[in-house]
């Protein structure tokens, strides 16, 4: 049990009073928004690292390991780019056993205390107990006794998160459809800065309401056919837009519908609200249910969320299935090899795509052309028998 | 218990073979079940597993799938795949490794029996339930039959350790093993170097995998320690004193066992042995390596997978050991006192005599 101790002890350091705190958390995709509206309705400071992109990553491979793999790299180059900025407190989630995801914060505190950093590392340990966890994490890092300070961010962050979740699915529904190119993706920038301008809880919950409403407005061709593709694969990968090589907006504009699997604020809703309120099927529940002939036990990761989906993209008439991964990430190789199997058996075109830093945009591009033109032959054929 | 028809159980020769190999011989033994063994790896072997799954897979689980296809062109009709998630509260295994069932159930288009019991203590699955599960299969239900079967299983396995820690090499123990034999050595072999592999099992002891390194260390008169020569609790209590966590369920067999000859300062060097791509031990070896910075222990790092070719390998064995030779050299004549010209020259003697007992 010495162990573990140690573990409970290491996950919240406090060497830094709470009034001096300046907090920063690693980029992915758009949670620095909600993110920061939470903290700073509790009291805090936050710095926010530049968006990923070559100059952070190249950053990243440098101080890291090779064998590691390509999100521990990305956040590694946005702790040391946070801690030169001034913070000083760094956060981070971490669910241990699902894969090399429960190392992560472990190498990075002794990769950066090596360089000479000093700072103190709070992590979220996303296991048991979640809700509690996060308020105990929350207080850590603010010390804010203020309940109703509470009541405000965590009010604020979700219906942010919400919010940005909504664009995200009317752009990408949107950007295949539209008649002046570019509309779409105007619309969507333009509510992602009021989103985070937004500062009160009546605002803030009405913003979903006016982004239907906005979006709406941009003409669209109704009658366009247009296939769909669901897109599937690691956490990370696919929120992250620098990553994934923005993928969503090249598919967009092939003429492609996009439905990404994995939102962040419908999985915060799921870890985090109590399984009395959560009344709804959770997407774990659904691709356990969906995977199991395939499958017989979760094996850590998004693997089971990976089989599950392609199996209900099958079962629900989509189109065709991307799979990003990033080299060498444990879980979805497991997932590859079940693949094929799965899209022979259910008739569904599946491309799996792995990326790392070495990732060229050309031959990837190609490939992503290569299988929307199957796809399409295939809805053709489909709709003219 | 019906003995009137004898079950086969095919256990493929990879993986957890290598380590557990023991209990389930006489688990098995015990309930009746004869134990059918996949051939040694082989190069046919390896390339028959690596056509049916994806490249990115390591070299490890593609050797396994091709243990299984060899079992099932065996004719083999029950097969063993066991899932093991967790040894310990939080502490799991490689997503691969907690996969391979359902790897095999995809990959593998033929007509069988798979036996895929759960190994997951995090969840509340423990050994007894494991066992229950391989049993149920062969219609067994009877528990203390089953408590009994686990009994022989680990008197097995507990042999098996007692006898490798006394220093019997792997395969002689595990031939005492399945011929009931017990014996220790009672001679301790003293070589002028000693280092220590950190590797899994599966890596190591599978002579093809691991070209044979053991074997070839100990023709350059290098004496090898590995995981079997350290009991589980020192593993533990060592990678406690190094500070470090165990996060992985087979961290023993590297973290451990490294930083328990680290910590007593038996070995002159380290060679960690990895297979490409490997996860874990991309984190594992690189926590090891920043100790051993610290400490000023020499460390190499093997990565080995399908197409490692034989001569390179053998060629960084033997510039790593010439190097430990000439750092231990240089460390002796540190020690001792300034030397005048005659005993430089009988010094050189004796270097002589050390170098051709490496030759």
């Amino acid at each position: 049990m010495k162990a573990s101790e140690k573990f409970e002890k290491n996950k919240m350091e406090n060497k830094i009073p709470a009034k001096d705190r300046v907090i920063a958390w690693p980029r992915m995709g758009r949670i620095d928004i909600p993110l920061k509206a939470l903290l700073v309705s509790l009291g805090a400071k936050v710095v926010i690292p530049p968006a990923n992109n070559k100059e952070v990553l190249e950053l990243g491979v440098r101080n890291s390991i090779e064998g590691i793999c390509l999100p521990y790299k990305l956040n590694l180059a946005n702790y040391m780019m946070a801690l030169d900025k001034g913070a000083n407190t760094l956060m981070m989630f971490q669910a241990p056993g699902s894969c090399r995801l429960g190392n992560y914060t472990k190498m990075a505190q002794k990769t950066l205390k090596s360089m000479g950093y000093d700072f103190d590392m709070v992590i979220f340990d996303m296991y048991k107990s979640k809700m509690k966890q996060t308020l105990q994490a929350f207080w850590h890092v603010t010390h804010c006794i203020n309940p109703f300070r509470y009541y405000k961010g965590f009010s604020l962050g979700f219906n942010k998160f919400f919010a940005i979740d909504t664009a995200e699915r009317l752009l990408f529904y949107t950007r295949p459809r539209e008649i002046n190119k570019g509309d779409a993706e105007k619309c969507y920038e333009k509510w992602l800065k009021i989103t985070d301008e937004t500062n009160s809880i009546w605002q803030a919950k009405r913003l979903k309401k006016k982004i239907i409403e906005d979006f709406k407005k941009i003409p669209i061709d109704k009658n366009k056919d247009v296939p769909v593709i669901y897109l599937i694969g690691e956490f990370f990968v696919l929120l992250d837009p620098y990553t994934n090589q923005n993928i969503e907006k090249e598919l967009g504009e092939m003429g492609v519908e996009v439905q990404r699997q994995i939102m962040f604020g419908d999985w915060l809703e799921h870890v985090l609200k109590p399984s009395i309120f959560y009344r709804k099927e959770s997407h774990r529940e659904r691709s356990v249910k969906y995977a199991d002939n395939y499958m017989k036990r979760a094996i850590g990761g998004e693997c089971i969320e990976t089989i599950g989906d392609t199996v209900y993209a099958a079962k629900h008439g989509i189109d065709g299935i991307i799979h990003i991964s990033p080299f060498s990430c444990m879980p979805e190789i497991v997932a590859q090899n079940i693949l094929p199997k799965v899209s022979r058996e259910e008739n569904i075109p599946v491309m799996s795509l792995v990326l790392d830093e070495q990732t060229g945009k050309a031959g990837y591009i190609t490939r992503i052309e290569a299988f929307v033109d199957l796809v399409k032959r295939k809805r053709r054929l489909k709709n003219n028998v | 218990m019906n003995k009137a028809y004898k079950y086969k159980i095919g256990i493929p020769r990879a993986m957890s073979y290598y380590n557990n190999y023991p209990f389930y011989l006489g688990f098995f033994n015990y309930l009746g079940i004869d134990v059918v063994l996949s051939d040694k790896t082989t190069t046919k072997i390896i390339n028959e597993g690596s056509s049916y799954v994806v490249s990115d897979t390591c070299l490890p689980i593609k050797v396994y799938v091709g243990h299984v296809i060899n079992l099932l062109d065996k004719g083999c009709e029950y097969i063993f795949v066991p899932s093991i998630q967790s040894t310990d509260y939080k502490i799991n295994n490689c997503s691969k490794i907690r996969g391979l069932p359902e790897i095999i159930r995809n990959v593998v288009n033929r007509d069988f029996v798979m036996v895929e019991p759960t190994l997951d203590k995090t969840e509340n699955i423990g050994l007894l339930d494991f066992c229950e599960n391989i049993a149920n299969n062969f219609g067994i239900t009877d528990k203390k039959e089953i408590k009994k079967a686990i009994k022989l299983g680990f008197e097995y396995y507990n042999n098996f350790f007692a006898m490798t820690q006394s220093g019997v090499s792997y395969k002689k123990a595990l031939e005492n093993i399945e011929n009931k034999k017990f014996e220790l050595e009672t001679q301790e072999v003293v070589k002028p170097l000693s280092v220590v592999i950190m590797g899994h099992g599966y890596n190591l002891f599978d002579e093809r995998i691991s070209l044979n390194i053991i074997k070839k260390l100990e023709q350059m008169d290098v004496k090898v320690y590995t995981s079997l020569n350290v009991s589980h609790k020192d593993s533990i209590d060592a990678i406690d004193n190094l500070g470090e966590i165990q996060y992985w369920a087979n961290e023993l067999e590297l973290t451990g066992t490294a930083a328990y000859f680290l910590n007593n300062k038996k070995v002159d060097g380290i060679i960690a042995l990895s297979a490409f791509g490997c996860g874990p031990d991309s984190l594992m070896v690189d926590e090891i390596s920043y100790h051993c910075k610290e400490q000023n222990m020499p460390l190499i790092h093997l990565t080995i997978d399908e197409h490692t070719g034989e001569a390179g390998f053998i060629t960084r064995l033997e510039a790593f050991v010439d190097m430990l030779m000439r750092k231990k050299r240089a460390s002796l004549s540190k020690k001792s006192k300034p030397i005048n010209a005659v005993e430089a020259v009988k010094n050189e003697e004796k270097e002589e005599i050390l170098t051709s007992a490496v030759k």
